[in-house]
């Protein structure tokens, strides 16, 4: 498992393009490149704003779904969940094979209701901004439903009397859900959290490969897909290494800032 | 719990708008697997065939060994599923219960390389799969997916909500870790182990990249794999059998999930220990 | 657990039905092979590409040879998919026999991978077909395989180039000649009426990953990608042409900016006039379009000369050992026959790479009365100049900076005179 790993840091000092016998060895100078190189920061914030719609979209709403549909919905919980879980199903080829077809800005189902009302689609795969969020909608689309499942799982599992205490007690809706509810299932909120930032990134890959390829100019390109751009398509692999060890040891600092601080003040029952 | 109408309903309208944008484009793809192109480019609206056809599944099954496909899927889908729980589930087991040195320093670090992008590992393991002859082999599919440290990180997560004390009381009673596991922990952790093993399902059933890479013949594709067929930049994308063989593909872990629902989500509302 | 053991009863019964089929295909499978040589071919001809063709075609072939045994390998994703894979083949040390190579990466494949010269095969192993390159194949058509230092690195296979797609019930809509434009001028021009009189969109020239289509407008206003190894594209002529395009999609959006498929889509659904794009397309525009469709030339620039990138790629032979070599050739002799090359222009839509196809009995005479939408292609087979490749290691990122400037350029952050000058050095520093 740690063999990948090890062999991408020797990559890394490297100036080799996968087929040539020889790697030259070039010590620090892929790093400099790649520090140096604007595009590492447009990549870098463009995963932020990923992360971002991402985090808005696969936790904090469904989240919020969970603990609604556990504790306000009375009826067709059922039918809810197996519905939000559907799409989780599908690929995400084919996924953004479909989405390319239905939001096309001209002349897909969309732009053409939208028609209707006045209204012109933005032409999203070429603008700036746009293209990360509609991206995002997509990579959304399927993890949205995995995401709300295991919350909800996590919610469903918190014990009854404290709630039901607290309902007599009148207390509003949001305040059992921040000072009960997400506290007493934060062990699994953490974890859809750290997912939802590294799994949304790899997820929203596929899109990203299949429609835009990285574009209008790397807009919505994300570290991820650079790397496998810099790897794949340039064929400089020892930068793509490069970029992967900043990428993990970025997020590796975070995953310490986890474990250090929060760790603290999230409920296991083993404690 | 008694919580009145009014305060649901506007939470039922978000629920259904919500499912409304989630389930359309599954709409869409049925109704377009059953069009014939021509009508899928000049009808765009229409959300149901206006000439119901089977040709787009027929192009499938005539070209390709479809039922072979299948199955190949099925095989590898079903062993990495198995292979990463089980081990998954033991790994996440001795990383709560067990005391060891090095303990947190190894969990951290596997952890850790899921933050690396899967992209640059994909020579490495190709290295090692050609290495040990196992190209276009449904194996050389299975194995690169095997190490994946994501499930050890979720099961972990939710063997830590269960008491540390009921295992205690069992070692007390002389019960050994295979058993404490097997009868204790894995019926506790039902939930997470049984969503878990959806999930890894689904990804390994829809896994393409090393598909792509490592088989060859058409005998060996697997569902995703074919799909690619379909797709072509320079020719043109045959949308509406690709959207046949996306249906196929998604009807098959779909069928799964609804003959084992019912058990399904039990496990998810009978966690009651607490 | 009653659910774990039912699901291991279902993985029980399905393995055991694979196996039953395996066993099934092995028998016929070994009976068919025996001691043939084993040879991999390579290619990229995903369903609606002719995918079919080259399976019919490694079939025919294998019934007939009684020594080698031909298996075809899909890639998908184009030729940048198959280099992918190929890249990973080579560092696990194999190799398949015949590839196909997409021009793009000519000089790319040459640079870094083993190969050998068909004509070297021959000479060596068949000296009956001594003269089967020569006597078949134009030389223009072979040049285009020939990389930066000469060398003839394959054989041009799959040929296409860009014709100009005609929606001719908007075009009279709007009151216009119905037999399209003539110059990029009218293209200009027709492309303002019909967005006023039709509110439609008058214009796509196609933008996938590569600058296939780009190098033909500039080309052909007698701009020059390349002059002995440095770029030139920013000459006054280049900037002139790739002016007139990014005119008419920021300044008249009167032309759409889109993704390649997407902007196919709104030519087949009637909401794009004018579609720039291979003839590769063809069937899927024909077979698709519900109203009356046509392909003219590439347009020209008054007074100049036409010049066309040939698309698509050519056959090279990767094998290693003596037997796939010898292998390698028969089976390519095999798919440059008249028929088997008219079986792939119907296929693909392709334009047969070699001679005495389009007019023979056994070729492709017939097709071609039936296809009118294909002439056009074949008319311009003469004015077909190699795809530029840029030399060297750094030409793959040379390639990404031209599309990376379609960007800026079309998304209006930069002029394309600024964009081209820009880039031009750009490039050129890196090819240093």
């Amino acid at each position: 498992m740690f063999w990948p790993f090890l062999y991408t840091i020797y990559l890394s000092f490297f100036d080799w393009n996968m087929i040539k016998p020889t790697k030259e060895f070039v010590g620090l100078q892929n790093y400099i490149e790649v520090l140096k190189d604007p595009l590492t920061y447009k990549v870098f914030g463009n995963s932020a704003v990923y992360i971002f719609i991402l985090l808005l979209l696969n936790f904090t709403v469904p989240y919020i779904f969970a603990f609604i549909l556990d504790f306000v919905i009375g009826r067709m919980k059922s039918f809810y969940k197996s519905a939000f879980f559907l799409p989780a199903f599908i690929s995400l080829v084919v996924g953004s094979i479909l989405f390319t077809w239905i939001l096309n800005p001209v002349s897909g189902p969309v732009a053409i209701v939208m028609g209707w009302f006045g209204l012109e689609m933005p032409i999203w795969s070429k603008l700036d901004g746009w293209v990360i969020f509609i991206l995002s909608l997509i990579t959304s689309w399927k993890i949205f439903g995995y995401n709300f499942i295991l919350l909800y799982a996590s919610i469903n599992g918190i014990s009854r009397e404290v709630i039901e205490a607290a309902r007599l007690d009148n207390v509003p809706l949001w305040k059992i859900f921040f000072h009960i509810v997400v506290p007493m299932s934060s062990a699994t909120g953490i974890y859809i959290f750290i997912i939802t930032i590294v799994q949304g990134l790899q997820f929203a890959f596929t899109p990203i490969k299949v429609i835009t390829q990285g574009g209008p100019n790397y807009a919505s390109s994300n570290v991820i897909y650079h790397a496998y751009h810099e790897a794949f398509v340039l064929y400089r692999t020892g930068h793509s290494a490069a970029l992967s060890i900043l990428t993990m040891v970025i997020f590796v600092i975070l995953l310490i800032v986890e474990f250090k601080y929060v760790e603290r003040g999230i409920y296991y029952e083993n404690k | 719990m008694k919580i009145s109408k009014n305060i649901s309903i506007p939470w039922h309208i978000a629920f259904l708008i919500t499912i409304f944008l989630l389930i359309f484009p599954i709409v869409f793809a049925v109704g377009s697997s059953f069009t014939s192109l021509q009508d899928a480019y000049n009808h765009p609206l229409a959300l149901f065939p206006l000439n119901p056809t089977l040709e787009n599944y027929q192009a499938f099954f005539d070209s390709l060994p479809a039922i072979k496909i299948a199955i190949n899927t099925f095989i590898i889908a079903s062993v990495v599923t198995l292979f990463k729980v089980v081990t998954s589930f033991m790994a996440a087991y001795a990383f709560v219960y067990f005391i060891f040195k090095g303990k947190n320093t190894l969990y951290f670090m596997l952890i850790s390389t899921i933050f690396l992008p899967f992209t640059v590992t994909m020579i490495p393991n190709y290295l090692i799969i050609s290495n040990l002859g196992l190209s276009d082999s449904l194996w050389g599919v299975v194995l690169p997916q095997l190490a994946d440290a994501m499930g050890i990180f979720l099961l972990t997560q939710a063997l830590r909500t269960i008491p540390v004390s009921l295992i205690e009381v069992a070692r007390l009673d002389d019960m050994s870790h295979w058993q404490i596991m097997k009868d204790i922990v894995l019926p506790l952790a039902r939930p997470a182990v049984t969503s878990t093993s959806i999930w890894f399902f689904i990804t390994a059933w829809n896994e393409y990249v090393w598909p792509v890479l490592i088989l060859k013949s058409t005998e060996n594709f697997t569902l995703p794999l074919a799909l690619q067929m379909y797709i072509s930049s320079e020719g043109g994308t045959n949308f509406t059998v690709a959207m046949a063989v996306s249906v196929v593909t998604m009807i098959i872990p779909l069928a799964l999930y609804l003959m084992f629902q019912r058990y399904i989500i039990g496990t998810f509302t009978s966690s009651g220990i607490k | 657990m009653k659910t774990l053991s039912r699901f291991w009863l279902l993985f029980m019964a399905v393995v055991f039905l694979a196996a039953c089929s395996d066993e099934e295909g092995d028998s016929s499978g070994a009976a068919a092979s025996g001691d043939k040589v084993k040879i991999e071919y390579w290619h990229v001809n995903a369903e609606t590409q002719g995918g079919k063709t080259v399976e019919e075609l490694v079939k025919e072939f294998n019934a007939q040879s009684d020594t080698v045994e031909v298996v075809a390998k899909f890639n998908p994703d184009m030729y940048k998919g198959l280099m992918q894979n190929l890249q990973a083949e080579a560092a696990a040390g194999n190799a398949p026999a015949v590839v196909q190579i997409g021009w793009a990466f000519l000089d790319y494949f040459s640079n870094n991978f083993s190969y050998t010269e068909p004509q070297s095969i021959i000479d060596q192993y068949f000296t009956e077909d001594k003269t089967f390159l020569t006597d078949h194949f134009l030389p223009n058509v072979m040049d285009l395989a020939k990389n930066s230092e000469g060398s003839q690195v394959g054989i041009p296979y799959s040929l296409s180039n860009p014709v100009l797609y005609i929606n001719r019930d908007l075009l009279r809509e709007a009151g216009l000649d119905e037999n399209g434009p003539k110059t990029w001028q009218e293209v200009q021009q027709f492309s303002k009426v019909i967005k006023e009189k039709t509110g439609k969109y008058g214009f796509y020239l196609q933008e996938p990953a590569d600058n296939w289509a780009t190098q033909a407008l500039l080309e052909s206003n007698g701009a020059q990608m390349i002059t002995n190894g440095k770029a030139t594209f920013a000459s006054p002529e280049g900037i002139e042409a790739y002016s007139l395009w990014a005119d008419m999609i920021v300044k008249e959006k009167t032309a759409l900016h889109i993704g390649w498929d997407q902007g196919i889509q709104s030519f087949i659904d009637g909401n794009v006039a004018m579609l720039y794009t291979t003839i590769a397309q063809r069937s899927n525009v024909q077979n698709n379009a519900q109203f009356d469709v046509a392909t003219v030339k590439s347009p020209v620039w008054e007074g100049k000369e036409v010049k066309l990138p040939a698309g698509g790629a050519m056959l090279a032979i990767t094998a290693q050992k003596e037997e796939q070599q010898k292998a390698a050739w028969e089976f390519m002799k095999f798919l440059y026959s008249v028929e088997s090359v008219a079986k792939w222009t119907k296929g693909t839509g392709y334009v047969p790479p070699r001679e005495g196809v389009a007019d023979a009995e056994n070729g492709l005479k017939q097709f071609l009365e039936e296809n009118e939408m294909m002439q056009a292609a074949v008319d311009q087979m003469d004015v077909i100049v190699p795809w530029t490749s840029f030399p060297g290691d750094a030409g793959l990122q040379a390639e990404q900076l031209l599309l990376d400037m379609r960007d800026q350029i079309l998304g209006g952050t930069i002029t394309a005179e600024e964009g081209l000058t820009s880039t031009q050095d750009a490039i050129n520093e890196l090819l240093k």
